[in-house]
């Protein structure tokens, strides 16, 4: 019982974040074709702040994920 | 996420674990290429002068991008360490051989290892945030406006402290997450598609330096900031 409890909450962890994050990301990509595409010029400064708010978001996956790795440990 | 089953040896309470001999590898061996690039200096330079002339050149436009010409000419050197120091560090952990040998393993899937990265990132910030504005100036910037300091003042703080977590946890998220991905992958079925995970990770790892290193020039030229 509790170790399959243990295993679906590890499953919702990641599943959770990564669903979130993924809509998140999308959106921001989104937005920055459209201005790329709006603006060619400005390419380059939209690509560095899309990088970093992508790695940003992508750190609430990577905790998401620790999380279930801890919790996999623990079955 | 070590547990003390892989200490090589300790020196007095230290103990040495195979990520710090890796790291005392890299560091040798940046120091030995950074002699060799710099013992002669030529004004028509050789291989590996140009090399390092140009990798040091990109680095110094990326930083002068982000922090301004003045800043990003002072405070060079660190930015460079970081950026240098970590993605070695990150690629070392794509050579054969890494994780399953003693004494070598990817140094920053080791959560002291980012923290202590981390630690030196926020006392980065904070030192050069007193030089460029003075003491009291830099901490009373902290409780601006002044009218609402008392709920300025606790927020700040709590922001200041949260983002050597963070720097911490994303990096060693990352690099710990793809490195069990890519094993688990190779228990699943191992050949070819460990591969797939290996070309992801030479991409991830420079954007973890790169993330790393310029979030800690935000910080930076967030507290060398006059308003």
């Amino acid at each position: 019982m509790a170790s399959g409890t243990i295993a679906l909450a590890a499953a919702l962890a990641l599943a959770l974040t990564a669903a979130a994050t993924a809509i998140g990301q999308g959106i921001t990509a989104s937005k920055a074709m459209d201005a790329i595409a709006r603006q060619p010029e400005a390419a380059g400064s939209i690509r560095g702040a899309l990088v970093i708010s992508l790695a940003l978001m992508e750190a609430l996956t990577i905790y998401g994920m620790l999380i279930a790795f801890m919790l996999i440990g623990k079955i | 996420m070590e547990h003390g089953a892989n200490v090589l040896f300790s020196i007095g309470p230290l103990e040495v674990t195979s990520a710090v001999t890796t790291m005392w590898a890299i560091i040798a061996v940046l120091t030995l290429l950074s002699w060799l690039a710099t013992r002669s200096l030529k004004e028509v330079p050789g291989p590996l002068q140009s090399a390092a002339e140009i990798a040091i050149e990109k680095l110094r436009g990326y930083y002068e991008e982000l922090l301004g010409r003045e800043h990003a000419r002072k405070y060079f050197p660190i930015f460079a360490t970081f950026f240098i120091y970590i993605i070695v560090c990150n690629y070392s952990g794509l050579l054969p051989g890494a994780g399953h040998l003693k004494g070598f393993a990817l140094p920053t899937a080791s959560l002291s290892v980012t923290a202590g990265l981390a630690t030196v990132a926020f006392f980065t910030t904070h030192v050069i945030g007193v030089r460029e504005r003075g003491l009291k100036h830099y901490f009373l910037s902290f409780a601006q406006p002044l009218y609402l300091c008392f709920l300025m003042l606790p927020l700040n703080l709590i922001e200041q402290f949260v983002r050597p977590a963070s720097l911490a946890l994303r990096l060693f998220g990352n690099m710990y997450g793809e490195e069990t991905v890519t094993e688990k992958l190779y228990e699943i079925f191992p050949i070819g598609v460990p591969l797939i995970m290996n070309v992801l990770s030479l991409l991830f790892c420079l954007l973890q330096a790169m993330v790393f290193t310029m979030l800690l020039s935000i910080y930076v030229s967030e507290a060398v900031e006059e308003e």
